[in-house]
């Protein structure tokens, strides 16, 4: 009940945000809250339930990316034919991918994720077809509604909120099913999960596929949104990092620890970029070190992890010792 | 024939761990594995688990050749087991620890959740259902693994020394517990330091010493043999030891 009540304040203020602070500066801003947290909630699914730490996750938000801007500039059809597209492609790249580096552990499997999507950025970066350094460009003129390309952020903003929505939904829907159970039994020791039977490798996977298919998404609206790609906004190694940060500093395996990493590190980005201007870029990565510091010294669990409260056990079988 | 273990050979590098072990195990069974530190029961143990790859020779359930089989499909044929460590999911409460077995056998949450909690209650743990695992001392981890486990709905449970670091209390209760799992018609192999635990508990014993079995047999007649005394304590004590008991020289508490 408690929850229900949280959650529609939550959902209230979500919608009425953009009506309330009305500039185009603050729209965009919230649009691109939303569009972050949708794609560090993807990362969730598998760096924050599941506990392997994906570096590499701008690799499907670049097929995202990428799908949606070829599905214009290569056949002429609205970005939004791109997005299907981008998510089979990032779903079997997720299988291709994760089959062998899920295998590893801990920082191995940060290590050969990184390794993957630097390779891709490489390879992506020297295929004439795919715009090499350049990149791709969306619809300049929007044609129709269809190629959702509009001035105001507005439209964006509430198209960002409907997905994050059906993202955050279908997060939840896991967490209560058997696979959300035995993701978190494989965080904390895969070896005693699978002697009770849990698939481990196989959920693993299906964990890192469905994650890739929404960071897909965001990849696919980012590039919308901004009506174009190139392989530093696409795969650069920045955008891992952004989503691994905004997902690990609101509390990566809580289900709205993303959504209140990115309402904080999104604005703070905006607002260092506006006012250092270009010669901001660099302080940002200074930033984002610092958050990791204080993230792994402080407040391993997140921000959201301070709110969770800490239930005293009964200890009054005599099963039961303080640790 | 439940489970049957043939030939079993585990060499890391060039060491031999366990040489050349077979063992069958019968409905019904208690088998206790025993033997000094090192000797090679813990490593046969878990290459009946499936958590190590065996060198050579097969292990075999209901007659179906499980060697190649991984863990998680074994502990769907019916075999589960606890660690000599205890792995608590630390991040759960103790009801979800006991779940993840019981998923096992249903991919309903509810349906897990009454069959978790029924284990609890028979493992007298259900008032602590909800409270987090990772508030559990030694006893109550590993009372929980063994709840897990059951809640796979097992054939055969193995446990792994799973009285270690418990006090003559506590161990006399996890006795009972072991007992009322074989009274409900659980097959099981324990592996055990405590000789007074497998001397009540085990219908058959074998020893291992030096990664070779060197006896096999009831508790009292392993118990008694010469080269089962000689393993434990060497060989000038075996002598001076003929004709004690060999529980009391073997230790273990005063029940």
């Amino acid at each position: 009940m408690r929850r229900l009540i949280w959650l529609s304040v939550v959902a209230a203020i979500a919608i009425a945000y953009p009506l309330l602070l009305s500039s185009p500066f603050q729209q965009r801003l919230g649009a691109l809250v939303l569009l972050y947290a949708i794609a560090a909630s993807a990362w969730n699914i598998v760096g924050g339930y599941a506990g392997q730490v994906s570096v590499g996750h701008v690799v499907f938000f670049g097929c995202g990316a990428y799908a949606a801007m070829g599905s214009y500039a290569k056949f002429g059809l609205s970005p939004l034919f791109g997005v299907p597209g981008g998510i089979v492609i990032a779903v079997g790249l997720a299988a291709i991918i994760g089959v062998p580096t899920l295998r590893l552990s801990g920082h191995y499997f940060s290590m050969a994720t990184i390794a993957v999507a630097e390779t891709m950025r490489l390879i992506v970066t020297n295929t004439d077809w795919l715009g090499a350094a350049v990149g791709l460009s969306g619809p300049t003129v929007p044609r129709n509604i269809f190629d959702l390309s509009f001035l105001s952020s507005l439209p964006y903003y509430y198209l960002f909120l409907v997905i994050l929505a059906v993202t955050l939904f279908i997060t939840w829907w896991m967490t209560n099913s058997r696979m959300g159970f035995y993701l978190r039994a494989i965080k904390d020791s895969e070896r005693a999960a699978r002697s009770l039977g849990a698939p481990a490798s196989r959920t693993k996977l299906y964990a890192y596929m469905l994650s890739a298919a929404f960071t897909s998404v965001a990849g696919a609206l980012y590039a919308m949104m901004f009506g174009f790609v190139d392989p530093e906004s696409g795969l650069g190694i920045l955008i891992s990092v952004k989503i691994l940060i905004m997902a690990a500093l609101g509390g990566a395996g809580l289900l709205f620890g993303p959504l209140v990493g990115a309402a904080i590190l999104v604005p703070l980005e905006e607002i260092s970029n506006s006012w250092l201007g270009g010669r901001g870029a660099g302080l940002t990565f200074v930033l984002y070190g610092a958050i990791i510091v204080l993230i792994a010294r402080f407040q391993p669990g997140g921000l959201l992890s301070l709110f969770t409260r800490r239930r005293k056990p009964t200890s009054d079988t005599g099963a039961s010792h303080a640790p | 024939m439940l489970l049957e273990a043939r030939d079993i050979t585990k060499a890391f590098g060039s060491f031999k761990a366990v040489d050349d072990a077979s063992v069958t195990l019968e409905q019904g069974d208690i088998l206790g594995l025993i033997g000094p530190n090192g000797a090679g029961k813990s490593t046969f143990f878990n290459c009946l688990t499936g958590d190590l790859k065996t060198t050579s020779g097969r292990v075999l359930l209901e007659g179906r050749d499980i060697t190649d089989v991984t863990p998680e499909l074994r502990a769907g044929l019916g075999l589960a087991r606890t660690f000599q460590v205890p792995q608590t999911f630390e991040g759960m409460t103790v009801l979800e620890n006991v779940m993840i077995g019981a998923f096992l056998r249903t991919a309903h949450r509810k349906e897990a959740e009454t069959k978790a909690r029924a284990v609890l209650e028979r493992v007298g743990m259900s008032r602590l259902a909800d409270a987090p695992a990772r508030s559990l001392g030694t006893p109550g981890r590993k009372r929980l693994e063994i709840a897990r486990a059951l809640a796979t709905e097992p054939k055969v449970l193995l446990l792994d020394e799973a009285m270690a670091g418990l006090n003559a209390h506590e161990v006399k209760l996890a006795i009972d517990l072991v007992r009322e799992i074989h009274r409900s018609g659980i097959t099981l192999v324990i592996v055990e330091h405590i000789m007074e635990v497998i001397m009540s508990l085990a219908s058959r014993v074998m020893v291992f010493h030096q990664g070779k079995e060197i006896a096999r047999g009831s508790p009292r007649e392993v118990t008694s043999n010469p080269a089962v005394i000689e393993a434990y304590l060497g060989k000038r004590a075996a002598k001076a030891a003929a004709g004690r008991t060999p529980a009391e020289l073997m230790g273990g508490p005063d029940l």
